[in-house]
């Protein structure tokens, strides 16, 4: 089978503004699902290294500690906390769609073609679900700098 | 090579989220239990793991974490490219990922909870 190269715009087309003022909410939501997973996966092989310098004695281990205990390291862990909580949320509005919830009904398509499953209830849980990771980031801060 | 159906990868993939969101959470109410400072010196981290219970429940959340997060790189990576080899080179490149990093983490749950430090 042939391929078609030409509709594949990779790393271009999901980084284009463009796209999100086109699509909406969805697209964004679309974006952050992708860009908070790697990250979350990033932080996650590095959480894996840092916790192993435990093996090496409490010297590394407090050593190792300390990078976290800074006014930059709180801050970036307080991104993982809100990457986590929407890549948590956003997960299990897609779950729930996929199980045909909140999807609306199927009914013959007229124009303007608006389709059922892009609706408000989709919308208010993405727009809910940047709320919730803003909350957590925020709760996240006020106990790594008590 | 032993072949999955993407609908049942996919459910694998939501298995795991299901079951690394609880996880998670237990292993961030953990570090509430006291004063998160205090939680993270190191005689509370190696009492932590000397808890057998705990150990297990870190060694599992790695497994569904470590499979969920190279599932969704294999998925990402497949959505920006495809092709037979490209496929199949990114399934293996991310096995071995999740193969690696699930033993590099073991080794450090094990370890530890042995009192091998």
């Amino acid at each position: 089978m042939e391929r078609e190269t030409g509709a594949r715009e990779g790393l271009k087309g999901w980084l284009n503004p463009g796209k999100i003022g086109k699509f909406g909410i969805e697209r964004l939501a679309w974006l952050l699902m992708r860009l908070t997973g790697l990250g979350l996966l990033a932080y996650f092989i590095g959480h894996i290294y840092e916790t192993s310098h435990i093996l090496d004695g409490k010297a590394v281990w407090d050593k190792s500690l300390e990078m976290t205990q800074t006014t930059e390291g709180h801050l970036f862990l307080a991104l993982v906390i809100g990457m986590c909580v929407f890549h948590t949320g956003n997960g299990i509005r897609l779950m729930i769609a996929q199980m045909g919830y909140g999807i609306g009904k199927t009914e013959r398509p007229d124009y303007p073609y608006k389709p059922q499953s892009i609706n408000m209830k989709g919308k208010a849980c993405i727009y809910a679900t940047l709320g919730m990771a803003a909350l957590a980031m925020w709760y996240g801060m006020a106990v790594m700098f008590a | 090579m032993m072949v999955l159906r993407e609908s049942i990868i996919m459910k694998i993939h939501y298995g795991t989220a299901i079951g690394a969101l609880f996880l998670t959470v237990v292993h961030i109410l953990m570090r509430l239990t006291q004063d998160f400072h205090e939680s993270l010196q190191y005689e509370n981290v190696i009492a932590n793991y000397e808890n057998i219970g705990y150990a297990v429940l870190l060694e599992l959340l790695l497994i569904l974490i470590s499979v969920h997060g190279f599932n969704g790189l294999r998925v990402i990576l497949l959505e920006m490219n495809q092709g037979p080899t490209y496929e199949k080179a990114v399934t293996i490149g991310c096995l071995i990922g999740m193969a690696a990093l699930i033993a590099y983490g073991s080794r450090t749950i094990i370890m530890t909870s042995m009192g091998m430090v």
